[in-house]
């Protein structure tokens, strides 16, 4: 089986944990097999999500992060890594639930839609700095991406207790002030990876003496977009429903625009 | 030998008579004794509550049984008027079943309510005290804990809360992460703004504030809660610091507006501020439920999902009917294979041997 085997095999346990929320979220009553099978087709999805990076990284020689398609799936799989380190220590139920729907659109996009083509493995051993300023700065985004997630679920709740309709899963949700909590330690988390990231990103340009130049443009895009959230937040007290929507669109917004930007510096790659 | 059940509920009979056939928690083991003493019942137990009155039995003549049963009840608690009408009548395969049906809170007036188990559970100790209980009872009630357990627990019948101010006390614990480190304030006192602040209280609320026009019953309200009592014309002053208001106060106008409440939103940082409204005409301007954080319910609007609720608990029904008939058989299937073996048990004593109960009975 081809490394992207394991990455389609992940993504049938993300699509059965998608399908058991929908059912968990139509139900009133607490069905901890349910939660229990859930559980297991996320840890499932990412064991092989792991297995497809592992399998890749040692083809290739180095950090899978040499295309759109390879930086994607790493930023997918640091979205469900968030969720197994944040989920258990706050017991936010369905945080999971709704993890997973996230990271089979995100990798669907990259097994359909993007660019892989591999490259062949380094001549000289890459100084660790230079390759570890990308897969932080993209654990950074898979930050955000749990906080967007996290976002959705504030509105979902809100929405139910501005409206007074209660859908059968309400009960079951966690209090939207702790999803407000959870939303802004992530992307304290993230921003803070983000800016390491970038750090890490000058020095390499010392070492190697290179640069792409839309990458640049877009990690202080998304720096720039963070820190006002996280300003927005401190100073001008805006809170949960607005900052929550605001997660969710400023992820959307790295996101594809990092799409973009992938694209961009590949065809910058591909002209010698 | 057969399982026999006479009684009365919420359903049959109006709470005047109700009342007059209730049995005395302390006196239920005497009244059991009694109740032996007086029917050809080899084992008995009494269920007695605020909605229902059942008197379990296990007999080998259900005629007489239930003609002594029904005597019983109006003898000892020296009814003058007829009580027949009132009363229901289930013999074995429907005894256990309707005993399955309490358990659960089936047959309850808040369907699927819990404080009737405990109930059952009491009047089975006092029957299993004073020694009125053997094989048949003994498995039949542990079988029916049993199955109300199960039931509970894989079904829906509990869930959702059916009271106004279980309905507040949930949707607050939606809004906040803990209760413990919020402020309630209770605007006007009464029945209800009591009861709402004291299940908060209940579900550990930090601190609590009460305000009324009458500065006295402000205080007592308060000592009751375990918060202090403020004046009325202090209660704008307390308000940015408040997370949670239950208001009930008698004003014909609206006394928290949209107007007033914006800028107080500003002073909390927009932290989230939960309004419950149980005055009627309306203390909070329905406007206020549109600002940004601030979640606002009216009476009507708890009153509504509590219904919607009770509502969701019914449609459980079939779901914990289908569960009950499993162990309705399961039971079913122990009693008819040891009919014998309960005959044997009870032939001796049917002869007129000396019981230990009638003993106690006389005695007292």
């Amino acid at each position: 089986m081809s490394d992207r085997g394991y990455l389609w095999l992940a993504l049938v346990f993300y699509a059965a944990s998608c399908v058991l929320t929908v059912f968990r979220l139509r139900k009133s009553r607490l069905l901890p097999a349910l939660q229990h099978l859930n559980s297991i087709a996320v840890i499932g999805g990412l064991t092989l999500h792991t297995v497809f990076l592992l399998l890749r990284g040692h083809h290739i020689g180095r950090c899978p992060l040499t295309n759109p398609f390879e930086t994607t799936v790493f930023l997918a799989w640091g979205a469900v890594l968030f969720y197994l380190l944040i989920g258990p220590s706050y017991r936010v139920s369905f945080l999971g639930a709704f993890t997973a729907p996230l990271v089979l659109v995100i990798s669907l996009v990259a097994l359909l839609g993007l660019d892989d083509t591999r490259r062949p493995p380094p001549v000289q051993p890459i100084p660790w700095v230079v390759e570890s300023h990308k897969p932080i700065s993209l654990l950074a985004c898979g930050a955000f991406g749990l906080a967007c997630v996290v976002g959705g679920m504030y509105l979902m709740q809100e929405r139910q207790l501005k409206t007074r309709r209660l859908t059968p899963a309400f009960l079951q949700m966690p209090p939207i002030e702790q999803l407000d909590v959870i939303n802004f330690r992530l992307i304290v988390l993230g921003f803070g990876m983000l800016t390491v990231g970038m750090v890490g990103g000058m020095i390499s340009y010392r070492i190697v003496g290179h640069w792409t130049t839309p990458k640049i443009v877009w990690a202080v895009a998304a720096w720039l977009i963070y820190a006002l959230l996280l300003v927005a937040r401190r100073m001008w007290s805006l809170r949960g429903r607005k900052i929550a929507l605001l997660s969710m669109m400023s992820f959307a917004f790295v996101l594809v625009t990092f799409w973009g930007v992938s694209l961009l510096s590949s065809l910058h790659r591909g002209t010698p | 030998m057969n399982l026999i059940t006479i009684g009365l509920n919420h359903r049959t009979a109006p709470v005047e008579v109700r009342e007059r056939m209730a049995f005395h928690r302390a006196a239920l083991g005497e009244a059991t004794c009694l109740l032996l003493g007086a029917t050809p019942l080899y084992e008995a137990a009494i269920l007695s509550t605020c909605n229902r009155v059942e008197i379990y039995g296990l007999t080998g003549d259900l005629v007489r049984a239930s003609a002594a049963m029904r005597r019983f009840l109006h003898e000892h608690h020296k009814l003058t008027e007829n009580v027949e009408s009132h009363l229901y009548e289930f013999r074995d395969r429907e005894c256990i079943q309707h005993l399955l049906e309490v358990a659960c809170g089936l047959d309850s007036m808040v369907v699927g309510e819990t404080e009737i188990l405990g109930q059952v559970k009491e009047a089975y100790l006092a029957a299993q005290q004073a020694g009125a209980t053997g094989m048949a009872l003994n498995r039949l009630f542990q079988k029916a804990f049993a199955g109300a357990k199960h039931i509970r627990t894989t079904t829906a019948i509990t869930r959702g809360s059916t009271s106004v101010g279980s309905v507040a006390v949930d949707l607050a614990e939606k809004i906040f992460r803990d209760l413990g480190s919020r402020t309630v304030m209770v605007l006007g006192t009464g029945e209800m703004s009591e009861a709402t602040a004291k299940a908060l209280r209940n579900r550990g609320a930090g601190s609590i504030i009460v305000c009324s026009r009458t500065q006295e019953r402000a205080e007592t309200l308060a000592n009751q809660l375990g918060g202090r009592a403020i004046s009325y014309s202090q209660w704008p002053t307390e308000f940015p610091g408040v997370d949670i208001v239950i208001s009930s106060t008698a004003a014909p106008h609206p006394i928290v507006t949209a107007e007033k409440l914006t800028p107080l939103m500003k002073l909390r940082r927009q932290r989230p501020l939960f309004l419950i409204d149980i005055a009627v005409p309306r203390d909070i301007e329905r406007a206020c439920g549109e600002l940004e954080n601030v979640y606002l319910y009216d009476i009507d609007d708890l009153q509504q999902i509590a219904q919607q609720n009770i509502a969701a608990r019914e449609r459980e029904i079939v779901a914990c009917r289908a569960l009950i008939a499993e162990h309705l058989d399961r039971f079913i299937v122990w009693f008819g294979s040891n009919r014998g073996a309960l005959e044997k048990r009870y032939a001796k004593r049917t002869r007129g041997a000396s019981l230990p109960r009638e003993a106690h009975t006389h005695a007292s």
